[in-house]
């Protein structure tokens, strides 16, 4: 009954506690931290447009663009397009050096 | 009047409105932040965002309650919105132990560490305990109970925010502060 008595003190003044909570005050600079942050958010939403491309992305990009690049410049280095414009003026006579006359 | 003037002004985001609603709220705002989280840089943290949350919707706001109402449930919002993540992270936490991650895992129960300056150093221990037993009940009578005993706000004002009748408002608090009871009760029996 005891055990009981004191259990039921203590649930009371547990509850008690929360009425003796004292008010507090912010910190002195919640205001400036605040302000700041509402109106860099602001300038932080312009750059949202591109926020999207992460320096992941930009690195992977500019490394398709240069493969890209060194691909091409390969494929033309070893293209065929002059013998075989070559080939085709020669077995087809129009070739500048084996242009033949009946008059020579 | 005035207070649609100044709605207008905060809509047009001027740093003057800003700077006023802040020397206004703040210490309201706050007072309900650490009503909810009693950890005194946590609570700055969500009132800081319930500030930027202001700023972001106040374009939304159609004046259907008074400005200091929809500040107050964005705050409650806020809060709980905290407190369930936090309360996740733990669950998380505690699940990854168990799996064996060396996960360092922080065996409070507790969603944060209790950290309140306005609780008197002869109160803390049962000023935590109680906090902690609030955070076991379920999120209406959370919200009720915090408000009306540790915010100091009335039934009307509660009635307001949460968007719920008074009877609803008497019957929740009636409902917490028996859950309060037994979770007492149970706890101190069990203590020694």
């Amino acid at each position: 009954m005891n055990t009981n008595n004191n259990i039921a003190e203590e649930v009371k003044s547990t509850f008690e506690s929360i009425d003796h909570i004292q008010d507090i005050k912010t910190s002195p600079f919640f205001k400036d931290k605040t302000m700041r942050k509402l109106f860099d958010a602001e300038v932080e939403e312009d750059k949202i447009v591109f926020s999207w491309f992460t320096p992941k992305l930009q690195l992977a990009s500019l490394v398709c663009v240069i493969a890209l690049n060194i691909f091409a410049f390969i494929q033309l280095k070893s293209t065929t397009y002059d013998s075989n414009v070559s080939n085709f003026a020669e077995n087809y006579s129009l070739s500048a050096n084996s242009e033949t006359s009946i008059l020579n | 009047m005035l207070e649609e003037k100044f709605i207008n002004e905060l809509g047009q985001g001027t740093r003057k409105a800003y700077s006023q609603l802040i020397d206004d709220y703040e210490q309201k705002v706050f007072a309900t932040c650490i009503s909810f989280v009693p950890n005194k840089e946590d609570a700055e943290d969500i009132a800081q965002e319930v500030f930027v949350e202001v700023f972001k919707s106040i374009k939304k706001f159609k004046a259907r309650s008074k400005l200091s109402t929809w500040i107050y449930r964005i705050t409650t919002n806020k809060c709980l919105e905290f407190i369930r993540k936090k309360n996740a992270k733990k669950r998380f936490a505690y699940m990854q132990s168990i799996f064996g991650n060396e996960i360092p895992f922080d065996k409070t129960n507790y969603f944060t560490e209790f950290n309140h300056p306005g609780v008197l150093l002869e109160n803390k221990e049962k000023s935590a305990t109680i906090f902690k037993a609030i955070n076991q009940l379920p999120e209406s009578q959370k919200v009720v109970f915090t408000l009306h005993k540790v915010d100091g706000k009335s039934y009307n004002e509660i009635s307001e925010i949460t968007e719920k009748s008074m009877s609803s408002i008497e019957s929740l608090m009636f409902r917490a502060k028996k859950n309060l009871q037994q979770q007492l009760e149970y706890y101190y029996k069990n203590e020694v």
